[in-house]
């Protein structure tokens, strides 16, 4: 386990700073990477945010309404395992769902 | 990294037994091979200062220094270069090509260069170097981090191609590679760098040579069954072992034979597993057409044609390009394709 924290990407643009809109999950809770994280509103346009990471979420830096500025922290996660710098850790069904069923051969 | 001691630690002949990810197993036969042979290099991007982007390489430069663990530039194709040139001057090269992908430039010196200079050579320069090569899909990673290029390794005269499937095997494999003086193509699944079992380490320095019982080329049986035998490798192996387990509520008892080594095949290992069993389902992530499948259906068949009780079947990956991450389980070989072509063989 680990603690995560996410800050305000570079929008690109010369953009500086966004507006949090609306936080999409609260902490306490659990959320997987790329789901909806939080809208947020620049000079340009208002854009939704998916989640870098998967984990549970153990902080928001920023109330609603409230002005970020790029390299400011966004949010804390509590990652469970870091799958490296590309791609998820697979995750395994205890008990694989299935359709198809098999007929022993005749002995 | 850290590491559970698990029982009394010690098996036989001194061997440590651990318990760990197949990654800290990477690594620590990466260590052993250091440790024993200052003649072994450890390169490639990123495997250096930050241990790897899979953290596989952590702690080895800090261990053994920047001259024998170091980042290279991003140019694949320079990397086996450096690696061929290294080892006609008597070194031990295991570089890193970082992604399946990403080994496609470096497809002209691995073929052209390192797989016969030692047959251009006639013998005077042997090309010690294990290309360790994170492989196949299950990470839902972006393009180029997902293919599976063993048929196309395996087709390459001179090179040996090896994938193991769980961490004992990456740690041992990965040893005898290593300690081979032929180039070898060392495919790690990157789907089961987080599986976590017993590893037996290498004891002492004395029993270094000791590859572990089985020669370059052994084939091992994952399962033993009497119905049907799942011919896989890398990944591919836990998910038959999977399908087994479910076949076996429905009574039908599977053999699931790990392959390991690609190039060479073990042909009689196979072909003693198939006799047995009678049926065959070969299960791979690469694409169809001309993918490793149709050269271990082509060698059932013409060792054990008349053991056979239905065709030899193949569940693989589709002819297209390897899908983004969102699309992979798709792709890859579900349970229930491999289900359905279990039953054809049984109804055939």
């Amino acid at each position: 386990m680990a603690e995560q924290t996410f800050t305000l990407p570079d929008l690109g643009e010369g953009l500086v700073e966004a507006t949090v809109l609306e936080w999409l999950a609260e902490p306490g809770e659990r959320i997987e990477r790329n789901q909806p994280l939080v809208e947020l509103e620049t000079t340009k346009s208002a854009v939704e945010i998916p989640s870098p990471h998967s984990g549970v979420i153990v902080r928001l830096h920023a109330e609603e309404g409230a002005v970020v500025q790029v390299g400011a922290a966004l949010v804390t996660f509590e990652t469970e395992q870091a799958a490296g710098i590309v791609g998820t850790v697979p995750r395994e069904e205890e008990r694989p769902s299935r359709r198809v069923r098999l007929r022993p051969p005749a002995e | 990294m850290t590491e559970a001691l698990v029982g009394e630690g010690r098996g036989a002949n001194g061997a440590a037994l651990v318990e760990m990810t197949m990654q800290q197993a990477i690594n620590r036969a990466l260590d052993t091979a250091l440790r024993e042979d200052p003649a072994t290099l450890v390169f490639g991007e990123d495997v250096g200062r930050l241990g790897g982007v899979f953290r596989v390489t952590d702690g080895l430069q800090a261990a053994y220094g920047q001259n024998r663990v170091f980042d290279t530039p991003l140019a694949e194709s320079g990397i086996v270069g450096l690696a061929v040139g290294l080892a006609m001057n008597g070194w031990r090269p295991i570089p890193e090509l970082q992604f399946d992908g990403f080994a496609y430039p470096a497809v002209d010196q691995i073929v052209n260069q390192m797989a016969r200079m030692h047959y251009r050579s006639r013998g005077a320069a042997s090309m010690p170097i294990t290309v360790r090569l994170p492989s196949f899909g299950g990470i839902q990673a972006p393009e180029h981090h997902g293919e599976s290029l063993e048929a196309l390794f395996a087709h390459v005269p001179g090179l040996k191609v090896v994938a193991p499937s769980d961490p004992n095997d990456a740690y041992r494999l990965l040893l005898q590679s290593i300690r081979s003086d032929d180039p070898v193509i060392y495919m790690e699944p990157k789907a089961r760098y987080w599986d976590r079992r017993q590893v037996v380490l290498d004891g002492a320095r004395a029993q270094a040579a000791d590859t572990g019982g089985d020669p370059i080329g052994a084939s091992r049986i994952a399962r033993p069954g009497r119905h049907a035998t799942l011919v896989a490798w890398g990944a591919m192996v836990h998910r038959c072992l999977r399908v087994a387990e479910l076949a076996a509520e429905d009574g039908v008892d599977l053999e699931v034979l790990d392959l390991r080594w690609l190039k060479p095949i073990d042909t009689d290992g196979l072909a003693a597993s198939v006799s047995r069993t009678r049926r065959a389902v070969v299960v791979h992530e690469a694409p169809l057409t001309a993918g490793l499948g149709a050269e271990v259906s082509s060698l059932i068949t013409e060792r054990v044609f008349c053991d056979l009780a239905a065709p030899v079947q193949r569940v693989t990956g589709f002819d297209v390009p390897y899908p983004a991450g969102p699309l992979e389980p798709q792709y890859l070989p579900t349970i229930d394709r491999i289900l359905l072509a279990v039953q054809r063989t049984l109804e055939f």
